[in-house]
């Protein structure tokens, strides 16, 4: 069996800002990450982040990226690509499917940095090809650099939904509406200003419903959305290629029930999630998670859990003071403080309070 | 607010979040706008000012304030606001012309000299628009500001310009005859399973977890594992039910969670610090 001191799975902002956090402490870090490339989503972030200008604030979330990957290096975080975590079992051990094989991975701590995965939403015609997920739409323009259409409806006015629709108008499309169940827009007003300036038009109060077409989506059906329903008779048809799905991600969960951990229904956070302490630790000992996981969130706060728990594993280790840790940890829980602030970051503030009074036992 | 329901800010929002400069700030010169009525967490504007006009402070939820009589227009902030929220406004340009600096980040960019169409918060057409400047140095990250005279009495709406390669706005047409028939939409795209085949599966035995749904029918045992489904089975529960989502729990997470062969499977448990 293979030993690592620290196996953390999923290098996406959470996991990498955890290991450097952790091996610059001295502890010995192993990243597995399913992708041929880490970084997770960050490199189809190509939008300036907001936050603190100490901290990333104003910078693509792709030079991020960037900089994570290189420090990442820098301080001898071990990282294995193509390599997807596929179990957890007893006694910290990590199955890993890495060149064909299967390797067991037994270590001291375990960090899970899974991310989120995008909701899918049901309605006639969402099995059409040219029906994605935003998520999908994003890394097909910013990664693979693939128009995936030249006119898309947008479902869900969320800040995925909006940033993806800013980008597909970037990407060269047009962006021919987009839809909010809710009687009021969901994203950051900034991003919903670019859009909308931009002309597209948001049609709040309504729901796709349907997708029409042959071997693609060559239409769509909106229409009014009131108690959960399709109000009659308010049906609107347009002509698009392609329709992308925004509504909501939920914390990717798998391996962590798989290890035994607590988890509630945090209805702020995307769903089911794993419970966690200050220090992002489980209900299982030595099980850590941060980022997504550990409630959907943004990028900004990813980085900072994953830096918090990465301070608490060198801490759990020894590799650092009490009194340093302490200090360390507090820093950092005062900025993610200040980054759940106002009326976007209250509620998941309210949430994660909540969790970490609850408790993990 | 103007803001959640029409994707824009009101003068109003502006006026009470961010301040408004005075006319007689107005009639000195170019002075930059800040339109970020929301409290969210970003300042990186505050240190993007060479005359430390802009001020967010602590919390940097703060909405940002502009000090008319420290700013000189110089448009720093307008490419460095991570929201595209910072304009630079000029009614001292003529007579009868005005000045607006604007973040475009659009491609292909206009050309100094061009007739383009000035479009207002909203998108609507205000007037027609000569480009003046384009402006995209490399501290600016990618963030070209464009530069467009126009009449002046427009200068206070009008925030960007028609994207060169725009197509015309889509037409939505009413369907009041629209039909559809859900229980054959798909729900398991990995076992082809429909909505009306859950359904019937939570009516006829009582499936109330997804777990139970997924003995019955299949839902979540392909390819994915339920990775896009789960949710969506989870729905059809509570409207069959009218249980609350907190009340279904996911179905049950068994490894591996992802495809994986039997020869990867056999190598199991054989790692790098075994011996032969």
């Amino acid at each position: 069996m293979t030993q690592r001191e620290v196996v953390v799975i999923g290098g996406g902002p959470a996991g990498l800002a955890a290991s450097i956090e952790a091996a610059r402490l001295g502890a010995k870090v192993l990243v597995v990450d399913e992708n041929k490339r880490p970084g997770g989503q960050l490199f189809k972030q190509i939008h300036k982040f907001f936050g603190s200008r100490a901290h990333n604030a104003g910078i693509r979330g792709i030079d991020i990226g960037r900089q994570l990957l290189k420090d990442t290096e820098e301080c001898g975080v071990e990282v294995w690509l193509n390599s997807a975590a596929i179990g957890v079992f007893s006694d910290n051990r990590v199955a890993v499917l890495r060149d064909g094989r299967t390797e067991i991975v037994q270590a001291q701590k375990i960090l899970m940095c899974t991310g989120g995965s995008e909701n899918a939403l049901r309605f006639p015609g969402w099995t059409l090809p040219g029906v994605m997920g935003a998520g999908a739409a994003q890394t097909m323009i910013n990664v693979n650099r693939v128009l995936p259409g030249k006119r898309v409806l947008m479902v869900g006015s969320g800040n995925v939904g909006v940033i993806v629709a800013y980008q597909l108008l970037q990407a060269g499309a047009d962006v021919v509406g987009i839809v909010e169940g809710m009687p009021r827009i969901g994203a950051y007003g900034v991003h919903a200003a670019k859009v909308r300036r931009a002309g597209v038009p948001f049609f709040l109060g309504h729901t796709i419903v349907q997708a029409i077409g042959d071997d693609h989506v060559r239409q769509a059906i909106i229409g009014e959305f009131k108690d959960g329903q399709v109000v009659p008779n308010t049906e609107k048809i347009v002509d698009v290629d392609v329709i992308c799905v925004a509504v909501g991600l939920r914390p990717l969960t798998e391996l962590a029930w798989m290890a035994g951990v607590k988890h509630d229904f945090i209805p702020e956070m995307g769903g089911w999630m794993p419970l966690h302490n200050e220090n992002m630790e489980t209900s299982m000992p030595g099980v850590y998670v941060a980022g997504d996981i550990a409630g959907v969130e943004e990028a900004n706060t990813a980085m900072d859990e994953g830096r918090l728990a990465g301070v608490a594993i060198a801490q759990s280790l020894g590799r650092i003071g009490n009194d340093e840790a302490e200090a360390k940890k507090q820093e950092i829980r005062d900025r993610l403080a200040a980054l759940r602030m106002g009326p976007f970051g209250e509620r998941r503030q309210a949430a994660k309070q909540r969790i970490v009074e609850r408790g993990v036992n | 607010m103007s803001i959640l329901q029409n994707g824009f800010p009101s003068l109003e929002e502006i006026r009470a979040a961010n301040g408004w400069p005075s006319e007689e700030r107005f009639a000195k010169g170019p002075v930059a706008i800040a339109e970020c009525v929301q409290e969210i967490p970003c300042n990186p504007c505050e240190a993007a000012c060479p005359m430390h006009a802009i001020q967010v402070g602590n919390p940097i939820t703060n909405n940002p304030h502009i000090n008319e009589s420290l700013c000189t227009g110089c448009g720093m902030c307008v490419a460095a606001c991570s929201g595209l929220a910072i304009f630079v406004v000029d009614k001292s340009y003529s007579d009868t012309l005005g000045k607006v600096s604007f973040p475009f980040e659009y491609l292909p960019l206009p050309e100094k000299g061009d007739e383009v169409d000035a479009l207002d918060r909203s998108g609507s057409f205000v007037c027609k628009g000569v480009v003046t400047r384009v402006l995209n140095p490399a501290r600016n990250d990618h963030t070209p500001v464009v530069t467009i005279e126009i009449p002046k009495e427009h200068v206070d709406e009008v925030r960007t310009i028609r994207r060169l390669n725009a197509a015309e706005p889509a037409v939505f047409t009413p369907v009041p005859d629209a039909e559809y028939i859900d229980d054959d939409v798909i729900v398991c795209r990995c076992e082809e399973v429909t909505a009306g085949q859950v359904r019937k599966a939570v009516r006829e035995y009582a499936g109330e977890s997804v777990t139970s749904i997924k003995r019955r029918v299949r839902c979540g045992m392909g390819l994915c594992q339920g990775k896009t489904c789960g949710k969506l089975v989870t729905r059809i529960i509570q409207e069959e039910t009218g249980k609350k989502a907190s009340e279904i729990p996911p179905a049950t997470d068994r490894p591996p969670v992802r495809p994986v062969t039997f020869g990867a499977l056999a190598t199991a448990g054989k790692g790098e610090d075994d011996n032969g």
